[in-house]
Parts: C-alpha cells; sequence; structure tokens
C-alpha cells in the first residue's frame, strides 16, 4: 500500500498552518473562513502568555506594540524547535537578539535583560545534578571546596540583575558577572552579583579542583595584589556561599572513602 | 462517595499542585500528565512529580508527537518518552488524532488532519511505527475541530479507518464529540455509534466555551455541561468494557471540591452503567 502523503494534502496541511503563522490565508479546500481565525487566536494566547511569564521584566519594559510585534514576528518568521513549550522562550530570546536591531538600538540592556530572565527558568528548571561527596566539615583554607552544581554564571554588559530595566542608561555599560544558582532543598533560584575577581574565583574551584589556598596563590600572580588580602576579602565571599549553599561543604579524606 | 471512586483520574496540573498533595480533596484513581511539562526536568517541579507518582499511577497525554504531520516524527523526543514511560511505570501513552508541528516549526496547538485517504494511510503507518518503536500501543484521541479541511470522508469513518489500520488503541473524549456535533451540525449520539468502541482504552471529559451561537471552543475551562455528562451516560454504556475516564481542567480552576464534584457525577455515571462489577464483588 502507497502510504505515502499526497502533494496536495501536505500542501493543505501547510497551508493551514502557514496561515496559522502569519495570518495570510490560501486556498484551503473547504475552510469555514469565519472559524479558521480562532487556530490563530488559540495559538497566538498560548504563545503569548508562556512569552510573558517568561519574561516578565522585558514584557514590562517595552512598549505593548513593541512587544506584540516581537511575539508576532517570531512566530511568523522563526521555526519552534521545541517540543516543551516551556524551552520555547530561549528561542524567543535567540531570535531577539539576531533579528531586532532596531529594539536593541532603543533598549540597549534588551539582550541582558532576556538573557537573565531565560537563565532564571534554566536554572529553576535544570535536571538535578548529583554534587561531588562532600563533607559540611573542612578547612576552608586547605580542602577542596564542592560546589553546588546547579547554576549557570552569566556575563552582561548592563546590571540589569541589580537595577530597574527603565533607569538602565548608556553609563551603566560595564562587565557584570550574575552567578544564579538554584539552592537545594528549596529549589529556589538565587542569584549573586559577582565581582570579576569572585567571577574569577568560581571558575578557578570549577576547573582545577584546588583549595583556596593554591588559587589565592594564583589570584596574587594574576590581580597583582598581596594573596593575604585577596584571602581576608575573600573570607565573606566564600562564608556567605557556604551559608547560602551556593558552596556545599568540603573534599576531604572522611568522605573520600 | 468520594472513597468509591473506582474509575476517574484528573489532568494534573502545575496550578493545583501544593494543594492537590496537601489537602488530598481530589480523590482520583490516577493522574493524567504531559510529558512534555514533566519529562528531563529537575528541581521543585520534579521533586513534585515523583511524590504525585509514588502516590498516584500516571497516564501520559502527549502535546507534541504531532502524529498527523507530514514532518518526520522526531525519534529524539520519543526515545525521551519511551524512558520516561519506563521510568514511572506509565501504563497508557496516548495522543492526539492532529498535528501540532509542520514546515519543520511547532505550532503549540492542534490542527485537523485532512480526512482523506492518504492521510489514513500516512498516520496510520506512522502510529504503527511508533507502536513498534514504544514496544506498546498507544491510544489516538478524537480532537475537536473547528473547519473541516479538504475532507473527502467524514470525521467518523476517518477515525474508523485510521483505528483498524494502524491497529492502535481510541481515546474517546466525549466533550470533543460534543462540540464537534454542535459546530458542524451532526447527531453526536449516532456519531459515537459508528466509532469502534471495543477499542476505547480510555476516556477524556472536560468542559467547554460557546463563543458564537453556532461554534463551540474546547478551552477546558468551564466546568462539564449536562448535555455532555448525558452523553458520556450514553457512551459508557455503550462500551463493551469498563474504561479509566479522565476530568480534564486546563484553565479557570475552581476550587478542587467542585472538580471532586464533577469527578463524583462521573464515578455515579460509571456505576450505573458498569454495576456488574459490584454485585460479582
Ligand atoms: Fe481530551
Amino acid at each position: 500500500m502507497n502510504t505515502q502523503l499526497h502533494e496536495y494534502t501536505r500542501n493543505q496541511q501547510s497551508s493551514l498552518a502557514n496561515y496559522v503563522r502569519t495570518g495570510t490565508l490560501n486556498n484551503v479546500e473547504g475552510l469555514t473562513e469565519n472559524r479558521v481565525h480562532y487556530y490563530r487566536k488559540l495559538v497566538h494566547n498560548v504563545l503569548n502568555d508562556s512569552l510573558q511569564s517568561a519574561f516578565p521584566i522585558t514584557y514590562d519594559l517595552l512598549e505593548e506594540d513593541e512587544w506584540y510585534d516581537l511575539v508576532e514576528k517570531f512566530f511568523r518568521y522563526h521555526d519552534c524547535q521545541s517540543n516543551e513549550i516551556w524551552k520555547m522562550p530561549y528561542e524567543f530570546y535567540q531570535f531577539t537578539i539576531s533579528n531586532e536591531n532596531n529594539l536593541i538600538m532603543k533598549y540597549p540592556h534588551l539582550n541582558d535583560l532576556l538573557l537573565l530572565e531565560w537563565t532564571e527558568i534554566e536554572v529553576y528548571m535544570m535536571e538535578n545534578k548529583p554534587p561531588h561527596k562532600f563533607n559540611i566539615e573542612g578547612d576552608l583554607l586547605n580542602d577542596v571546596l564542592v560546589l553546588n552544581p546547579e547554576f549557570n554564571i552569566i556575563k552582561l554588559k548592563y546590571p540589569v540583575h541589580i537595577k530597574g530595566s527603565r533607569e538602565i542608561n548608556k553609563d551603566d555599560l560595564g562587565n557584570y558577572f550574575v552567578l544564579i544558582y538554584r539552592e537545594p532543598k528549596t529549589f529556589r533560584v538565587q542569584f549573586v552579583n559577582l565581582s570579576v575577581y569572585f567571577a574569577w574565583l568560581i571558575a578557578r574551584l570549577l576547573e582545577e579542583s584546588k583549595p583556596l589556598i593554591d588559587i589565592y596563590e594564583a589570584a596574587e600572580e594574576t590581580f597583582r595584589v598581596d594573596k593575604s588580602i585577596l584571602e581576608k576579602n575573600s573570607y565573606q565571599f566564600i562564608t556567605d556561599m557556604i551559608n547560602n549553599k551556593f558552596i556545599l561543604g568540603f573534599k576531604n579524606d572522611n568522605n573520600s572513602k | 462517595m468520594d472513597n468509591g471512586n473506582k474509575h476517574i483520574g484528573i489532568g494534573f496540573r502545575k496550578d493545583f499542585a501544593e494543594e492537590f498533595l496537601e489537602k488530598k480533596i481530589l480523590k482520583p484513581v490516577f493522574v493524567e500528565v504531559a510529558p512534555e511539562n514533566w519529562m528531563g526536568i529537575g528541581g521543585y517541579w520534579k521533586n513534585i512529580f515523583d511524590k504525585v507518582a509514588e502516590q498516584y499511577p500516571v497516564y501520559m497525554h502527549g502535546l507534541s508527537l504531532s502524529i498527523g504531520s507530514p514532518d518526520p516524527i522526531d525519534w529524539n523526543f520519543l526515545r525521551k518518552v519511551k524512558n520516561f514511560l519506563k521510568t514511572y511505570d506509565i501504563k497508557i501513552y496516548s495522543e492526539h488524532l492532529s498535528y501540532a508541528k509542520c514546515d519543520n516549526a511547532h505550532l503549540y496547538d492542534l490542527l485537523p488532519v485532512p480526512f482523506r485517504w492518504d492521510a489514513v494511510h500516512h498516520v496510520s503507518k506512522r502510529i504503527r511505527e511508533v507502536q513498534d518503536f514504544l514496544e506498546r500501543k498507544i491510544a489516538i484521541e478524537n480532537v475537536s475541530y473547528y473547519t473541516p479541511v479538504a475532507a473527502e470522508m467524514t470525521e467518523a469513518e476517518f477515525i474508523n479507518a485510521v483505528v483498524a489500520e494502524a491497529d492502535c488503541n481510541l481515546l474517546l473524549d466525549v466533550n470533543n464529540i460534543y462540540v464537534n456535533a454542535f459546530n458542524h451540525k451532526y447527531n453526536a449520539e449516532k456519531f459515537l455509534d459508528q466509532l469502534p468502541l471495543d477499542r476505547v482504552e480510555y476516556i477524556h471529559m472536560a468542559g467547554h466555551e460557546q463563543v458564537e451561537p453556532d461554534l463551540i471552543i474546547d478551552t477546558h475551562g468551564e466546568p462539564i455541561i449536562i448535555p455532555v455528562y448525558e452523553l458520556f451516560e450514553y457512551t459508557v454504556n455503550k462500551l463493551p468494557k469498563n474504561v479509566p475516564v479522565l476530568l480534564e481542567r486546563d484553565f479557570n480552576i475552581p476550587e478542587l471540591a467542585e472538580l471532586q464534584h464533577e469527578m463524583s457525577l462521573m464515578e455515579n455515571i460509571c456505576r450505573r452503567a458498569w454495576n456488574h462489577e459490584y454485585a460479582v464483588a
């Protein structure tokens, strides 16, 4: 039996899908024309609701027309690849930063805002990652620290994580790092503004399974600051990160059995 | 009466997840979820899902397989579905007789497949392939549709042909039959009589919204209306075997007691129709 879909049927399906995405209706046979618009409306509601709840601050920042135009264009020109609708906002973010130069001119921090809002979702939803075995007792300086693996660090040009999106202007342009992680047990997403030094420090902790004492040594060379000063200045940050469950504990003999 | 529920499940929603777990107002015999919302996640919702899955049998009702699409089947996605079905020991996996992806783009809605012979063969072949891959039968749901597209047969003929050729089960959505009968002006009971009722594995019930004098939209956002309960009673009396029944409520979620009341009404109907179960017991 020939199980191939005929070109005609395929085109009919494609025309209907195209209408839903673009609003342009190309001869679909037997269509009830005064009803077909409900499909378009339903799809747009689903898409718009899901994008608004993913990007509440962006939605608030943009003029209403700008937002609806953007959603409309996204659906028309972008072929959504996510089966899961909660992942679709990532595609919206990618689409916007690659195609919306005018909006980005008007809102120079739009990229950063979309990235921040998406990363919150990504970290909140990410699959569980078991951390390395750790002890809660240990030596801050000489033991290797175990980090909570459920996190992301993003680099921003504008401080959208600490300043209202309407107050940000060109003078805020700089280098900002944000640590976004998921607390174990409560599953809450936390945001931590990181200085360049602390961003560097976390990267070292991740890459090189080394204790802080070695990392301060390397920091001394990189930042040309005395390591005793670095150690002193890092103490509060490291203790905060322990208390706030980004640093979970210590890799030491007691648990390496 | 609540404790006597033997057939009715609920579509599990994030909107009422906490209350559902804490207060036990709803007493379903199973819950239904969409794999797209619960697969491949961690953190808070995974934790909730695991709690639910510990306490209730889970059925799965997919949104994005797009079995009626001209596009190729997404085997990668289906591989994840297969794992999920295994991990949570899910007994029923159903999907819609419609398409939700076309020209390589997901649409996040269910569009009607043209009721045509080539579409019957195409869809049936795909259902068979999916069933082979999953090593189980799946149930295919009759969907509501607001306009026909290039039809060369009736909806009932289309459903019959697909179920026969694909050798799959049928997920009978009673509300969708009511909605389609109203929108396309046919008799719901006669329509039901034409369906392969011996293939029904599972039933959906839901509310809808009338948006025009001659048009109902299948919103799952309102209580079930009496004529749909009546059609449900008609249906369960015709079925050759007892099947699980789901209450779908996706929007406009009321007090859970209200949902429980709807579930109780349905359970009562099932009991009346299937009371031989109790006579033997
Ligand atoms: Fe349904």
